[in-house]
């Protein structure tokens, strides 16, 4: 199975953050109670603040908000966090479309009969190129071949 | 055919650039359908949306209160390299205009790309075409000629939806 995912930077931050702080005021008790109270050392230590903050912000985005979707040429699975959230196969649906979210993040809407029942495919939240995978997913849905490209990009920087 | 990157056709550029909101100063479309198919005409692009633009809070709020809530559409017919007829336009138009009515529109523009030279029974046709409700556009990839229909919504398609930017025209084909 091929996958799709991308870690979404701004919701790390907003999990790590509140961490960083919570670790710095930590780190500033221990600081106080061993008597470092100047210099460059108990910069060095609040610094410290930042990777722990980040290492559990981390752990939390991991468990609720990471977004993968895993394919191949017969089904779909979509996994936020550790959960579940959608799976299918191709062939159940008949229409693909592209919806562009209050965002303007552009994710993949599969229909089975038009303008009815739909699933929506989080694709924004990973590294699909969403023109290209859209092409993908409707050569699959209306049974055709897909052509050898996989609709993944480079995550950029 | 103009295009980004090397497969990249005219229409993939142009509905990248909606994607990304280019109609968003006049309508937010917000669903995008490839090869739609209504009865014997096949819409390269069909995008669905309305004037009023969803936003993010303080923009959210005011597009709730000042903006009309219109329903709109956009569709796309690439012709490739066949002729482009005034009967398929015609047949094409009346199509788009029956599924205005069906879903209720309040506007809609149809944009047809063609491969060859725009032939001039084509660009009479839609140079004159004034009914309110539709705006109409052909467009060459070959030659980079642009044509509009004589209304508001036809010549927001040249304004707003920048379809001579798409074809790389630096033409400016007064109506």
């Amino acid at each position: 199975m091929e996958k799709l995912t991308k870690t979404q930077v701004p919701i790390l931050a907003s999990y790590s953050m509140p961490l960083v702080l919570l670790s710095a005021f930590v780190i500033n008790a221990l600081l106080v109670v061993f008597h470092i109270s100047g210099g460059t050392l108990r910069l060095v230590l609040l610094a410290g603040s930042f990777p722990v903050g980040f290492v559990f912000g981390r752990l939390i985005y991991n468990k609720r908000s990471h977004v993968e979707i895993q394919f191949d040429n017969s089904t779909f699975r979509v996994i936020k966090g550790s959960k579940e959230i959608v799976t299918g196969f191709w062939r159940s649906y008949r229409i693909v479309s592209l919806v562009v979210d209050q965002f303007g993040k552009p994710n993949l809407r599969l229909y089975k009969t038009k303008g009815g029942e739909h699933v929506d495919l989080p694709i924004s939240r990973t590294n699909a190129e969403p023109q290209r995978f859209r092409d993908y997913a409707q050569s699959l849905v209306t049974g055709q071949r897909p052509r050898g490209i996989s609709p993944q990009v480079v995550e950029a920087a | 055919m103009k295009s980004s990157t090397t497969n990249e056709s005219a229409v993939d550029l142009f509905e990248s650039r909606l994607i990304r909101g280019g109609t968003r100063l006049i309508a937010d479309l917000t669903e995008f359908f490839r090869d739609y198919q209504v009865d014997d005409t096949t819409f390269a692009i069909y995008a669905k949306g309305a004037t009023r633009n969803k936003g993010f809070l303080l923009s959210r709020f005011l597009a709730w209160t000042v903006l009309p809530n219109y329903s709109v559409s956009l569709f796309c017919v690439d012709e490739g390299s066949a002729l482009l007829t005034t009967e398929k336009v015609r047949r094409t138009v009346d199509t788009v205009t029956r599924i205005t009515k069906d879903e209720d529109l309040k506007w809609a523009w149809l944009v047809f790309f063609s491969n060859r030279d725009l032939p001039p029974p084509i660009v009479s046709f839609i140079s004159r075409y004034d009914k309110r409700e539709l705006g109409l556009a052909a467009a060459s990839t070959s030659s980079r000629q642009v044509v509009l229909s004589n209304n508001q919504v036809g010549r927001s398609i040249g304004r707003q939806l920048k379809l001579r930017k798409t074809i790389g025209s630096d033409h400016t084909w007064k109506n």
